[in-house]
């Protein structure tokens, strides 16, 4: 009978971490179709026109043609204006956060009256609010009523984007609630009430404990909205006002929508894609070089 | 050594299982009206065409009358199975790109008259249907000029959709007006619309969220001092001569009427269907619609309560007086198609008597076949509609824009105009700008598009 020859210690701490990968490659080979194959065809469609049968290789014209495109620029505004929307969800999320952490009456409740709209569908949001928001829509009829003159909501240049944000604004605040809410309630109790004993008043609590306490959560929260704001608000724009009126409520998605499937310039809408993807990714670094500090400052 | 061999064979099952799951194809969705007879012989070829299908929004009643029908042709042809997937307007044309760029999809497709076809056929997504059914069938398919191009019809007609001015006649009788001489000329009019809005009335109502009323007004008003479509098509060629007033002037008059509160209060937060609704609930007392409204507001307000007339003119260009009736929405055979002979045949049965019988007795529109016999049209509104449709030229000038500059240029300069955020000025920035994209994006489109013109 052969001697098995025993695994040196070097080989066998080479072949041991194989398994894991081993189970996770499956996946990650259906990721890089899914994900990389598509990423990588779009950026190769930035650079080429398609047009009909034929396909050619333009560099860098389709950029050089969205800079000069005028709805691009507004397109980019929009999103720009859209921005405004986080730190207004920054500070009402704190402060809902802050109010049902106090542990108000029927605190379980307004939870989850205030996460409810995060759960719904946009579309379906954007649907009930393209109906309240009409002219001689619910929300015009009440203001009526109470003696204030309506607004053309949607139909206004000036108006159609504060509606639009008005409503991501509703929809994506339980979010934010929810997840200060929960890094709240591990916040060690003794703090407050050493703050307490120490004469600190409502606002000196949550300004030197809360919000320092909170810090990775809401930068967290800053980054998600701020990607949030600039790549997943297509819905709200399609439903609510198809980017009109004329191109005044158009963002950056909707552009690159109409380009891909109802203008077939694939090459433009690729290229806006790539911009992008790459705004988005400067902003997750950032991201993570931010945690990283801030964790390195903490210890 | 167990567990070595357990781990290998885990991770090579595991690996196996999800290659299976990413390999297998999946059903193409969609319902299947089947319907063939039980027990009937089946020849040696089984075929199954799929048909991308949309006419519901022009004629409701037209996706009941396609099921039906497909289970009549099942009955009649057991071999054939045909799988209706309805679409939707909103994504009608961005899934038929989507299905052209892969070269995959339905054996029948529809897209809009004209430029959406004719684009699709210069892309190679449509094969001819002039060389599937024979000369003999197509003479009597109406309006099959709007899909010709070098000598051959592209794409079939279905149903024709025109698109008249309805009025209240009671709304008309309450502002002095006479309910049996509606307005001709755009001064009487404008005079029409001064004595409804003076009787607190509303004169037109319609919803333009979509951009689609300004796609109309395009059509109706936009076409007043052209002389053929060949002026407009060197038009966008050109870019710069849409400046004219020629083609744009008319975005003038829509202005005025927008400013003197001739369209309801909040025509830009309405889609063209909302919009609709404002006429048979009594609130306005002018809109343009399709056909299939129409009968429909028959029904609900009764015959004698409503009238149509043609866009009133102001226009000195020989299409001035022509009507707008067009096929809507086209037919074709996909070039990708195995079964093209086959799907031919299916489009010719839908133009079959009995059928055309069945489809204006569910949907109320016209069929598009001189076959079709009006002594069936009952009513005497919808019978000077068919005479309106039927005589004389037809044009639905958005039929002739490329659709990029449709709805970047169109569709965009109505909005700005109808809800109040820009002047005629700026609606012709906006179509001067599309038709430079368009140049721009779609060199081999220009090509095709310079082409057409020619011949």
């Amino acid at each position: 009978m052969p001697v098995k020859q025993p695994i040196s210690p070097g080989r066998r701490r080479f072949r041991q971490p194989l398994w894991p990968y081993l189970f996770a490659l499956p996946m990650v080979l259906w990721l890089l179709a899914v994900f990389g194959y598509p990423m990588v065809k779009v950026v190769q469609y930035s650079f080429q026109v398609v047009g009909g049968k034929t396909v050619r290789w333009v560099g860098l014209a389709n950029y050089r043609f969205i800079l000069r495109d005028p709805i691009f620029w507004k397109s980019l505004s929009n999103n720009a204006f859209l921005l405004l929307a986080v730190p207004i969800l920054l500070a009402l999320s704190l402060l809902f956060a802050i109010l049902l952490f106090e542990r108000i009456r029927g605190w379980r409740f307004y939870r989850a009256v205030v996460f409810l709209p995060y759960v719904l569908a946009p579309t379906a949001v954007g649907l009930a609010f393209g109906y309240m928001y009409q002219y001689n829509g619910v929300l015009n009829t009440l203001l009526r009523h109470l003696g204030v003159a309506g607004a053309d909501w949607l139909g206004k240049a000036s108006l159609v984007m504060p509606s639009v944000m008005s409503v991501i604004i509703w929809q994506q605040l339980g979010f934010g609630v929810v997840l200060f809410l929960a890094r709240l309630m591990s916040v060690p109790a003794e703090l407050y009430e050493a703050a307490r004993i120490d004469g600190a008043n409502w606002w000196q609590e949550h300004r030197h404990i809360t919000i320092p306490q909170l810090r990775l959560a809401i930068e967290f929260f800053a980054v998600v909205e701020v990607i949030t704001m600039l790549s997943w608000v297509f819905n709200y724009v399609y439903v609510m006002t198809a980017g009109g009126p004329g191109f005044a409520s158009h963002v950056l998605e909707y552009y690159i929508y109409k380009n891909a499937f109802a203008f077939r310039a694939m090459g433009v809408a690729s290229a806006v894609a790539v911009m992008l993807l790459a705004v988005t990714m400067v902003l997750v670094v950032f991201y993570f070089r931010l945690r990283n500090a801030s964790q390195a400052a903490e210890e | 050594m167990f567990n070595r061999f357990w781990r290998i064979g885990t991770a090579a099952l595991l690996s196996a299982a999800l290659l299976l799951a990413g390999c297998t194809s999946s059903k193409p969705s969609g319902s299947n009206a089947q319907g063939g007879g039980e027990g009937a012989a089946k020849p040696a070829e089984n075929v199954k065409l799929t048909l991308w299908y949309w006419a519901e929004s022009d004629a409701p009643g037209a996706n009941d009358w396609m099921k039906e029908t497909i289970q009549k042709y099942q009955q009649a042809h057991p071999n054939v199975q045909v799988d209706l997937v309805i679409q939707s307007t909103d994504t009608l044309a961005a899934t038929f790109q989507a299905a052209a760029a892969a070269k995959s999809g339905p054996d029948i497709a529809m897209q809009w008259a004209t430029m959406p076809v004719l684009s699709q056929v210069w892309a190679g997504a449509v094969a001819p249907l002039s060389d599937y059914v024979p000369q003999d069938e197509l003479k009597h398919w109406l309006n099959l000029n709007e899909n010709e191009y070098q000598g051959k019809q592209w794409a079939g007609s279905l149903y024709l959709i025109g698109v008249p001015l309805v009025y209240n006649k009671d709304l008309f009788k309450k502002a002095g007006l006479d309910p049996e001489k509606p307005p001709q000329t755009w001064e009487d009019f404008e005079k029409a619309l001064a004595a409804l809005k003076a009787k607190g009335i509303t004169p037109i109502g319609m919803g333009n969220k979509d951009g689609y009323t300004g796609a109309w007004m395009f059509s109706n008003l936009g076409i007043q001092e052209l002389d053929s479509t060949d002026e407009l098509k060197q038009a966008v060629l050109s870019g710069q001569d849409l400046g004219n007033p020629k083609f744009t002037g008319w975005y003038q008059r829509l202005n005025d009427l927008v400013k003197k509160g001739y369209f309801n209060n909040d025509v830009a937060s309405l889609d063209l269907t909302q919009g609709w609704k404002l006429f048979p609930s009594g609130k306005v007392a002018m809109s343009w619609t399709t056909d299939g409204n129409l009968s429909q507001w028959i029904k609900d307000m009764g015959e004698d309560k409503i009238g149509i007339m043609k866009t009133p003119v102001f226009g000195k260009g020989k299409l001035s007086q022509v009507f707008n009736a067009t096929q809507s929405i086209s037919l074709f055979l996909t070039s990708w198609s195995p079964h093209k002979e086959e799907a031919a045949k299916f489009i010719q049965y839908l133009h079959d008597g009995e059928r055309l019988q069945a489809w204006y007795n569910r949907t109320g529109v016209f069929p598009a076949d001189d076959r079709f016999d009006p002594n069936n049209i009952k009513s005497p509104v919808l019978r000077r509609l068919w005479d309106l449709e039927t005589h004389g030229s037809q044009v639905w000038l958005e039929n002739y824009i490329p659709p990029d500059i449709d709805g970047n240029g169109d569709l965009a300069a109505g909005q700005v105009i109808l809800s109040k955020n820009g002047g005629p000025a700026d609606a012709v920035g906006i179509w001067k700008r599309a038709a430079e994209a368009w140049k721009l994006q779609h060199p081999d489109e220009v090509d095709n598009y310079k082409n057409w013109v020619t011949k």
